[in-house]
């Protein structure tokens, strides 16, 4: 009780008082902690929960068989006439969209009457009317889920690859059997008709019984089943998926966590001062009796107050964050990844929890070291105001030095290999960066402000002399509020940095990679693990044009490799005279490595391919192909942005060996040297009037990925934004606490003739002056940062080469408005400072 | 009753005393604390002439700083008139105060109050830079070296003694040859020796430079030093005692 009446008066009373500056701290930890819970709650629900779309109606099977191409329908017989007791549901899991409302939807074929007619698990119910049964049988019923709005004998078009088909709903999906996602439902062989799989399936889903246990009967049946055919544990699919989005997952997690970062330099600062600012009620607590311990929890409290406050204001502000967040998130998901739809937002026990440890841990963390030296800090020395400054000031040589150290340290670092895929050292490597940076903080503002008092008064008057000989003088708080500025601006820069460079690469590599003058590709949403097939006729239809030169067939499918999802292409490698550079990164003549693929089973394959798989030229390959496995000698690596989950490309007439399936993912259309784009475009439209297709220029194609690539990038943004303006109001709180520590100087300035507008220009030069630092210090951090992002942490993580880039524009608009808003958190403790009664706070001592 | 004795030198002549430098007509002060009126002078009348050095003197609390800030355009009176050089101060605006004091005023403090970040001839020439000047360089030297600190001019203030500290005050107070000097309790933070010395320099500057010297106190023995003692008591004048 007696300690909790101290705190109360010696921690909490000035707290209240200061209210100005203590609603900023807690709004700004605030902030950074809603950040974190807003990346973990979007991330949860678009990446995190992920269950893919085909996990649908699953039911409670043991295994799956998948096979690249799709699995031959004879397996299944061969299945079902072993002598075991199975289950064995095939199934063809594939997309259409309904050509109403434009919604992609999960499409099944299963055999119904065997669905209906079984009684455990989350099966079909087929309703026991005599009309669903009288329709069960034919071509045209299907079964939806009642989400998508639709009446029971309604008729439904849906888009299915290229073609427009007509069915009626004969039925509804159980929401037992649902899993949020909307889904349509049809018999296995219309299925197999309107997804041009005849003869094969997607999966086969199999029940196995419970003895002798699920490893031997995967064994027993692995044996059974041609070599190219998988047999894994039922969900891999989901698992390699949830694998393959680890990566991106765990890099917006440290990204949410620079606001953080930016909330505990803040934090620091704030318990700094009030251990300076109350020096001399500490010296007389531990004068009457305090111990050292009752001082460090005292101000570890503090801390912790602000923390709590913070983390409590986070969950609301966290949660309407993350409605915006998943958002973004679905798209680059969808985009980049696989095809899913975000699950339900839940502030679950665990997000409170997250937000409190994380508000509190990280406020009491950086509280430590000052709330230390409050404890150490004898009594006679406490009273003695200053002293502090000018250990501070005797430090900077050794603090320069441990800089430079851990500089070193951060170089040698990020020279390490990744650890289990995450670029762990690469993080460590920006993290010593900051520390360094942070630390050598003091000697540059020291030098800079010495060095540049004389000219500033020269042209700004003695109001910025004044300011700069403040913020020399008051090296700790200065030095912690461009560090944590500056850091927030480095974070903001090098993200700018590799994302603008990363987009000038894209740029670049488009230029010579999309050679073609039309593109074509099945209409509905696109998506990188979807690969609806254009029919052959109209492949033929527009090769045979009179302004078409020739059509590049570029055929997808998805496939496993080590575990994870891989995109499997072929390509119509003859037309390889039109690639204006190598891409590759050999950096041998495309016609060559192209040459080369047409003989034997050679691939080429994507950079993220061989970076995550440790593949490189002239290795081998070993991927499943329909019933085979099949060794591919590995010519060259091309690079790619296209796609991070890895291409495996091979050519055309190869891959026709193995799955003889003719159709096009999509095309690359040539026009004949001289024919007009526009009326070639209108004759390839006519030609495709039956087909649902997009026709993209290749300017537009440009222009659409260009237009995801930002909406990929923009959550990024919007981190470094928050954690920018985190620093910001950190800056606007420090202010205050500058104006209320040095109110007696100000009011002297007064009494030595300083007009009001003097005093308020100290305070905003003095803003300006911490901004410009900041933003100095912040651009040769976020340089030496983006180094690390662009060539160990993206290169670790994804796989990618970007070419380094300094986007000048996109740099110069963000560091002036920092530094605008910097000068803009400087007015109201300039308007405070300026309405100061001088002749109260010069006799107030 | 002991009244100002002796003064050092001679004191101001016949003729300054007719035009005075200050003059305080029947002012009042009130501050409000916590909603209730306090009056902190009542009724004061006084003067002070071109090159005469005042003493105020009274116990804690007797309306001395009050006066010394009303004095110096930094307050206004609730009541009655402050004449600076002849301008009523109540009837300036707040940039025409700010003038005022640059050009008219000094301040010396108890507690020195340099500027901890700047050195002694920065803390000197300080008042010179928010006036204006653009080279007050030589000025505040000059002004250092007449307080005897030549040698100390680059030292920053936690390098000087506190009687060292208080003369870099004084040569701020004067560096812009302001006409009249406020000087609220100078020696309160000295010991005796040093206090006497800092007493000497102001009683030379007001002779040597006719400068108007108007210095709280609450020590008798300070009075010694001064032409005219002014005794307050409870926000009154008591007494006024010439030498």
């Amino acid at each position: 009780m007696a300690y909790w009446s101290l705190f109360f008066r010696l921690i909490v009373r000035p707290v209240l008082r200061e209210r100005a500056r203590s609603v900023l701290v807690v709004f700004a930890v605030g902030l950074g902690v809603s950040v974190v819970l807003a990346i973990d709650l979007a991330g949860n629900a678009a990446a995190g929960s992920f269950r893919s779309s085909m996990e649908t109606l699953a039911g409670d099977d043991d295994l799956e068989v998948t096979a690249a191409g799709g699995v031959p329908e004879q397996v299944v017989g061969q299945l079902a006439t072993l002598p075991y007791p199975l289950r064995v549901t095939p199934r063809i899991e594939d997309h259409a969209t309904v050509s109403s409302t434009g919604v992609t939807v999960a499409l099944f074929g299963i055999d119904v009457i065997a669905e209906a007619n079984r009684q455990q698990g989350r099966n079909l119910v087929i309703p026991k009317d005599r009309d669903s049964f009288q329709h069960i049988n034919d071509r045209d019923a299907i079964w939806t889920t009642r989400g998508l709005g639709y009446r029971l004998g309604e008729a439904i078009t849906l888009l299915v690859n290229d073609e427009r088909r007509d069915y009626v709903v004969r039925g509804f999906v159980p929401e037992s059997a649902q899993d949020s996602e909307d889904v349509v439902l049809m018999d296995l062989a219309a299925a197999q008709n309107a997804t041009h799989k005849l003869g094969r399936v997607d999966r086969i889903l199999l029940k196995v019984p419970e003895h002798p246990g699920l490893a031997v009967w995967q064994q027993k049946l692995r044996d059974v089943l041609p070599s190219g055919v998988a047999l894994n544990p039922e969900g891999s699919q989901t698992a390699a998926n949830r694998r393959m989005l680890s990566a991106f997952r765990w890099n917006l997690r440290i990204l949410s966590y620079i606001a953080l970062l930016v909330g505990a330099f803040l934090i620091y600062n704030t318990i700094s001062v009030s251990v300076v600012r109350r020096r001399a009620d500490i010296g007389t607590v531990r004068a009457l009796g305090a111990s050292r311990r009752a001082v460090l929890l005292a101000f570890l409290a503090e801390a912790a107050m602000f923390g709590l406050v913070g983390a409590l204001i986070a969950l609301p502000m966290g949660r309407l964050m993350a409605t915006g967040a998943v958002r973004l998130l679905a798209t680059t998901v969808n985009a980049l990844y696989i095809t899913s739809r975000p699950g339900a937002l839940n502030l679950s026990a665990e997000s409170v929890i997250l937000a409190l440890i994380v508000g509190v841990g990280v406020a009491v963390m950086s509280a430590l070291a000052p709330a230390r030296e409050a404890s150490l800090v004898p009594p006679t020395e406490a009273m003695a105001r200053g002293l502090r400054e000018y250990t501070i000031r005797v430090e900077r040589t050794r603090d320069a030095g441990i800089a430079l150290v851990l500089a070193i340290a951060g170089a040698l670092a990020a020279r390490l290999p990744a650890v289990g895929g995450k670029p762990i050292f690469g993080y460590l490597s920006a993290l010593l960066l900051i520390g360094a940076s942070s630390l050598s903080i003091p000697a540059l503002v020291y030098w800079i402000t010495s060095v540049a008092s004389t000219t500033l008064r020269r042209f700004m008057g003695v109001e910025a002399m004044l300011a700069s000989r403040s913020l020399a003088g008051s090296l700790r708080r200065t030095s912690v509020l461009v560090g944590a500025l500056s850091t927030a601006i480095a974070m903001m820069t090098s993200v700018g940095i590799m994302v603008g460079s990363f987009r000038q690469t894209v740029i670049t590599w488009m230029d010579s990679q999309l050679p073609a003058d039309l593109y074509l590709r099945p209409a509905g949403d696109p998506s990188m693990d979807r690969h609806p097939t254009i029919s052959v006729d109209l492949t033929d239809r527009i090769a045979n044009l009179p302004g078409v030169q020739s059509v590049s067939r570029f055929r997808a499918y998805e496939i496993e490799y080590q575990g994870l999802p891989v995109t499997l292409g072929s390509a119509d490698t003859h037309e390889s005279r039109y690639y204006r550079s190598s891409g590759f990164l050999s950096g041998r003549p495309a016609t060559d490595v192209l040459q080369e693929l047409l003989s034997g089973d050679s691939a080429i394959v994507s950079e993220p391919f061989a970076n995550k798989h440790g593949v490189k030229a002239g290795d081998f390959v070993a991927l499943p192909l329909g019933e085979r496995v099949v060794r591919f000698r590995v010519v060259d690596v091309f690079y790619d942005y296209a796609n991070e989950r890895g291409y495996v490309i091979v050519d055309r007439s190869t891959m026709l060996r193995y799955l003889p399936d003719p159709s096009a993912s999509n095309l690359a259309v040539y026009l004949a040297p001289g024919v007009n784009l526009e009326t070639t475009r209108k004759e390839i439209e006519q030609a495709a009037a039956n087909n649902e297709v997009l026709i993209f220029s290749n300017r537009d194609i440009r222009r659409e990925a260009i237009r995801i690539f930002d909406q990929t990038f923009a959550i990024t943004y919007a981190l470094e934004a928050v954690a920018v303006l985190v620093a910001v109001m950190g800056i606007a709180g420090a202010l205050m606490s500058i104006v209320i520590d040095r109110r007696r100087e100000f009011g002297l300035l007064r009494f030595l003739g300083a007009a009001t507008s003097q005093v308020r220009k100290l305070i905003l030069v003095e803003a300006g002056l911490i901004g410009l630092l900041a933003n100095l210090a912040g651009l040769m951090l976020g340089a030496v940062l983006s180094l690390v992002l662009i060539f160990v942490i993206n290169k670790q993580s994804f796989g990618w080469t970007i070419q380094f880039h300094w986007p000048v524009k996109l740099l110069l608009a963000a560091l002036s408005l920092v530094y605008l808003a910097t000068i803009v958190a400087g007015i109201y403790p300039a308007r405070v400072a300026q309405r100061l009664n001088p002749i109260e706070v010069v006799h107030e001592e | 009753m002991v009244l100002a004795q002796t003064a050092k030198s001679s004191p101001p002549s016949s003729a300054d005393r007719r035009s005075p430098l200050l003059s305080v007509e029947r002012v009042t002060k009130d501050y409000h604390t916590d909603g209730a009126a306090v009056r902190a002078l009542k009724g004061v009348s006084m003067q002070v002439g071109c090159g005469e050095f005042v003493g105020l003197v009274g116990r804690s609390g007797c309306g001395k700083s009050t006066l010394l800030n009303l004095a110096g355009a930094m307050d206004f009176p609730t009541g009655g008139h402050i004449l600076l050089d002849g301008t009523p101060t109540d009837e300036l605006s707040e940039i025409q105060l700010t003038g005022l004091r640059r050009e008219k005023v000094g301040f010396i403090f108890q507690s020195f109050q340099l500027l901890h970040t700047l050195s002694a001839v920065e803390n000197v020439e300080l008042p010179l830079l928010l006036a204006g000047h653009a080279d007050p360089r030589p000025q505040a030297l000059a002004r250092l070296d007449s307080v005897g600190l030549a040698e100390f001019a680059h030292r920053m203030p936690h390098q000087l003694s506190g009687g060292q500290m208080q003369r870099v005050a004084i040569a701020r107070a004067l560096v812009h040859s302001p006409r009249l000097v406020l000087a609220d309790e100078p020696t309160g933070n000295l010991d005796t020796a040093t206090g006497n010395s800092i007493l000497e320099l102001l009683r030379r500057i007001c002779t040597e430079q006719k400068t108007s010297i108007l210095m709280a106190t609450h020590s008798t023995e300070s009075a010694s030093f001064v032409d005219t003692v002014v005794r307050m008591r409870d926000g009154h004048i008591e007494e006024i005692t010439r030498s």
